[in-house]
């Protein structure tokens, strides 16, 4: 076992009944990783984390971790912990009560149990509000208790189930940086299920991006930013103008329109984020249908024979009126070159 | 979700099997006795039953009284429901609190109040008599009157409680965006309240409907004899005559209005909804 | 309905009609004279005292208290395993499941009661007792079923999962995790079981033998042979002991919450 094959899924399949949500996944995680599941509702990622967790069994394939097979192993026996999306506190318990509750189970006792439960309180910030029930609790602080109760268990993988879902804009930004902290600190390998790109990006070390059940990229945030594999891809990470390829030009909802640049032979699909649209100057033109004003920059969606194209720039520059013709351009040297396309 | 069967079943066919065998398989063969006769399956006791006058105005009164307490009820239900929603929370809480109290108290009890009340020297009669409006007491005992006040009192509750929350639950500016819009009360109530709390009438007035029909306690004390509902007559037939046949049929029919009342009154609020 | 007056008007109304009988009941039973009435005939507690003396009345409180407590705790161990199944896993059939359980509270007592009669105490020779614990059993499952059921659907599952994930077993789980927090619940079903079960009529009118009769059967033939107060008596003190127990669940558990 290498660390680069900490936890391993080999060829795992997950159903419900009849209903196949994973197919034959081969997925490895190394050893201490921060890894985002990224991918939209119904991917099946929160069904990943649940086998992995051993909430769901495999109906084939296997989950090894740290070199020992743990597909038949109960999930009250599995050194994983999971941070609930709803933090899934015992309400009837206080918050010193809530962390010792696995520790008890171990049969951890005494002084080494009130060492350990007050060290994980304070990893999170919360050692003063040891006796607060759950619902005396901000969401925040419910959402540290629960990774708490789950860390003093010192798993060797810990799950957390889109934990910025349920917290303001604000807090957001708090706890991703909270939990990289922890992370790091503690060195424990973690992997979050999450449907939003920006915290994946923002978070982790490597994302990796499902869709239908299957895994669509896997790779670093600047991969993933940059160099998107498919349309779904590409559009999932903000590349809002994505075509199919074909020779020297793109499929559009009126025809094929030709296209000047270099291409890659592989290449199946072009995409271009808005910035990457060069406005005011091109060969194509399109009528302004829409504006809007994002602060730094200004967002243009346009009318063209292509479709509809979103552009956008600085917003120092001299606004459109609705309804004015512009010129623009889809640079080929700027755009994402995609090696599947069909995934939309 | 859980999906593991064979615990599912172990935790839930107890009570399944309990409820099955204690009550559902005794009373599905209570019913069937209604239909047997020495050798084949016949309706031949509804004929005879219905055949008989006695039964004819004991059934007949049983609906009328049902229909009578459910209407009386759905009248003063709104007219309370109404000011109970509008009182401030602490006394909404109490006055419903005072509201429930008595479905919490034996009906036996609850009954017998009204003899004290309604009886030769109850002080009904004793009012009358000393205002001069009545030279002597006036039988309300064993009347039909006197069965309409026990089982309307016994549940009206149920209905106030129903359309307290059908009110609660309706959209708080309806009443008065239709004021604003120019209806007067009578048409804020057929047009906005009405199909807005049907449901909580349906429910309600399913509840008193067949509570009224199935009390045994009220038209036993308060009737007697004199004015059987359909409960009562079962419990002569069976203990006068030991007549199982006509207990099965009034059996029948006891629970096959109660499900005909629900769907009636499901109905009627549907089609005023559909106007 | 500008007027101010009409709310106090018609609660003032209503309240009297609902609740003015009570207080009736309680004046005429405190009466000094030999029959029913009120105002009462000057002021005694002998009326009070003598239901404490009427050999059957204790005999039957005896029969409807066991029957009550015993009941509810019999129709809780059925119901709450099932309310649990119902609410967390899914059971095949459930809607049927959930049909049957809940039955006795669409059939009339009376029909319940004769049943159990004809085909069980009779062709069996079940005992009496026996067989009202059986009928008050089912007829108070519904309620407990309903009951538990609404408070486990408050409950989040996942805590059960969480549970799990930090070392419990199922079972383990349940009575670390479930139990704890629908114990209102479970309570609250059992004091409307007991109530219902205590109130009860119908269901024990043909289950009557000799020495075994539930106390608001043994009140109904009471007052077939004498109009005397002391049915009010009890009738009174049956009130407050209904009114105590919901206060005090009121109080401590904030009753109407679950009912």
């Amino acid at each position: 076992m290498s660390d680069s094959r900490f936890l391993c899924l080999e060829k795992m399949t997950l159903s419900y009944g009849k209903n196949v949500a994973v197919p034959d996944m081969d997925l490895d995680i190394g050893k201490g990783e921060l890894v985002a599941l990224l991918g939209p509702s119904g991917c099946g990622k929160t069904t990943t984390m649940r086998a992995i967790a051993g909430l769901m069994e495999p109906a084939s394939g296997k989950i090894v971790l740290d070199g020992t097979d743990i597909t038949r192993v109960p999930a009250n026996k599995r050194p994983v912990g999971l941070v609930f999306q709803s933090y899934a506190l015992f309400p009837h318990l206080n918050v010193y009560e809530n962390v010792a509750f696995g520790l008890k189970l171990m049969g951890v006792k005494g002084s080494e149990l009130d060492k350990r439960v007050i060290d994980g309180l304070k990893t999170v910030g919360l050692s003063q509000y040891a006796t607060r029930k759950p619902a005396e609790l901000s969401g925040g602080q419910q959402q540290r208790v629960s990774l708490a109760r789950s860390m003093v268990m010192e798993p060797k993988v810990l799950l957390l189930d889109e934990p910025l879902s349920n917290l303001d804009a604000r807090l957001r930004l708090e706890m991703r940086t909270e939990l990289q902290r922890v992370q790091k600190e503690s060195g424990v390998t973690m992997i979050f299920v999450t449907h939003d790109q920006v915290e994946a990006l923002a978070m982790a070390d490597r994302i990796i991006v499902m869709l239908d059940g299957h895994i669509e990229q896997i790779g670093t945030p600047e991969d993933i930013y940059n160099h998107p594999v498919s349309d779904f891809v590409a559009d999932f990470v903000g590349f809002e103008n994505v075509f199919e390829r074909v020779g020297n030009t793109i499929k559009t909802a009126n025809g094929d329109v030709a296209i000047a640049g270099d291409i890659d032979d592989a290449t199946k699909g072009l995409a271009w984020r808005p910035s990457m649209v060069t406005l005011g100057d091109g060969p194509f033109e399109g009528t302004v249908r829409g504006t809007s004003f994002a602060g730094g920059t200004r967002e243009y969606l346009l009318d063209t024979p292509l479709g509809q194209i979103k552009a956008e720039c600085d917003a120092s520059l001299p606004a459109h009126d609705f309804g004015a013709v512009l010129k623009f351009d889809l640079p080929v040297h700027k755009a994402a070159q995609l090696a599947r396309t069909g995934s939309l | 979700m859980f999906q593991n069967r064979a615990e599912a079943f172990a935790l839930v066919l107890p009570a399944a099997i309990f409820a099955g065998a204690i009550f559902l398989v005794p009373v599905l063969i209570l019913l069937s006795e209604g239909f047997r006769s020495a050798d084949s399956w016949t309706i031949q006791a509804y004929i005879d039953f219905f055949s008989q006058s006695l039964n004819q105005a004991v059934f007949l009164r049983t609906l009328k009284l049902a229909a009578m307490v459910t209407a009386a009820s759905a009248v003063i239900g709104y007219a309370a429901a109404f000011a109970i929603v509008n009182l401030p929370p602490k006394g909404k809480g109490r006055v419903t609190g005072l509201i429930v109290l008595p479905l919490m108290i034996s009906p036996v009890a609850r009954t017998y109040a009204w003899i004290v009340i309604l009886g030769r020297t109850g002080i009904v009669n004793q009012a009358l008599v000393a205002v001069g409006l009545s030279d002597e007491p006036i039988r309300f005992l064993f009347t039909e009157t006197a069965v309409f006040i026990g089982l309307l009192q016994l549940f009206l509750p149920l209905m106030i409680i129903s359309l307290i929350s059908a009110l609660e639950n309706m959209p708080r500016d309806a009443v008065p965006a239709a004021r604003v819009l120019g209806a007067n009360w009578l048409q804020v109530f057929t047009k906005v309240i009405l199909p807005l709390t049907k449901e909580g009438l349906v429910i309600g007035g399913t509840l008193v409907f067949t509570g009224s029909m199935t009390a045994y306690i009220t038209p036993a004390i308060l009737g007697g004899s004199k004015v059987l509902m359909l409960e009562t007559l079962l419990y002569q037939r069976v203990t006068m005559a030991n007549d199982f046949v006509s207990a099965s049929v009034i059996a029948l029919i006891l629970i096959v209005m109660a499900f005909a009342a629900n769907l009636l009154l499901k109905r009627l609020a549907t089609a005023r909804n559909k106007r | 309905m500008s007027n101010k007056l009409y709310a106090p008007i018609i609660l003032l109304l209503v309240l009297t009609f609902l609740i003015g009988p009570f207080i009736i009941i309680i004046a005429a039973s405190l009466s000094a004279g030999e029959t029913l009435s009120f105002p009462p005939q000057g002021l005694s507690l002998r009326w009070v005292i003598k239901v404490f003396e009427v050999e059957s009345f204790r005999a039957s409180f005896g029969v409807s208290m066991f029957l009550a407590i015993g009941g509810t705790i019999f129709a809780l161990i059925l119901g709450i395993p099932a309310s649990y199944a119902l609410s967390r896993y899914k059971v095949p059939g459930a809607e049927t499941i959930r049909t049957i359980v809940s039955s006795p509270i669409i059939v009339p007592g009376i029909i319940v009661g004769l049943a159990l009669l004809r085909y069980f105490v009779v062709p069996f020779n079940f005992g009496i007792l026996f067989a009202l614990f059986l009928a008050h059993t089912a007829l108070i499952l519904p309620y407990a079923v309903r009951v538990v059921s609404a408070s486990l659907t408050n409950l989040r599952s996942d805590i059960e999962e969480a549970a799990v994930l930090l070392g419990c077993s199922r079972v383990g789980a349940f009575f670390r995790v479930v139990m704890p927090n629908i114990r209102g619940g479970i309570l609250a079903a059992f004091i409307l079981g007991f109530v219902t079960s205590f109130n009860q009529v119908p269901v024990s009118l043909f289950l009557s033998g000799p020495g075994v009769r539930t106390l608001p059967i043994d009140m109904l033939s009471y007052m077939e042979i004498t109009y005397d107060p002391s049915v009010a008596a009890l009738s009174a003190l049956l009130a407050f002991m209904s009114l105590g127990i919901v206060f005090l669940a009121e109080r401590f558990l904030g009753f109407s919450r679950y009912v």
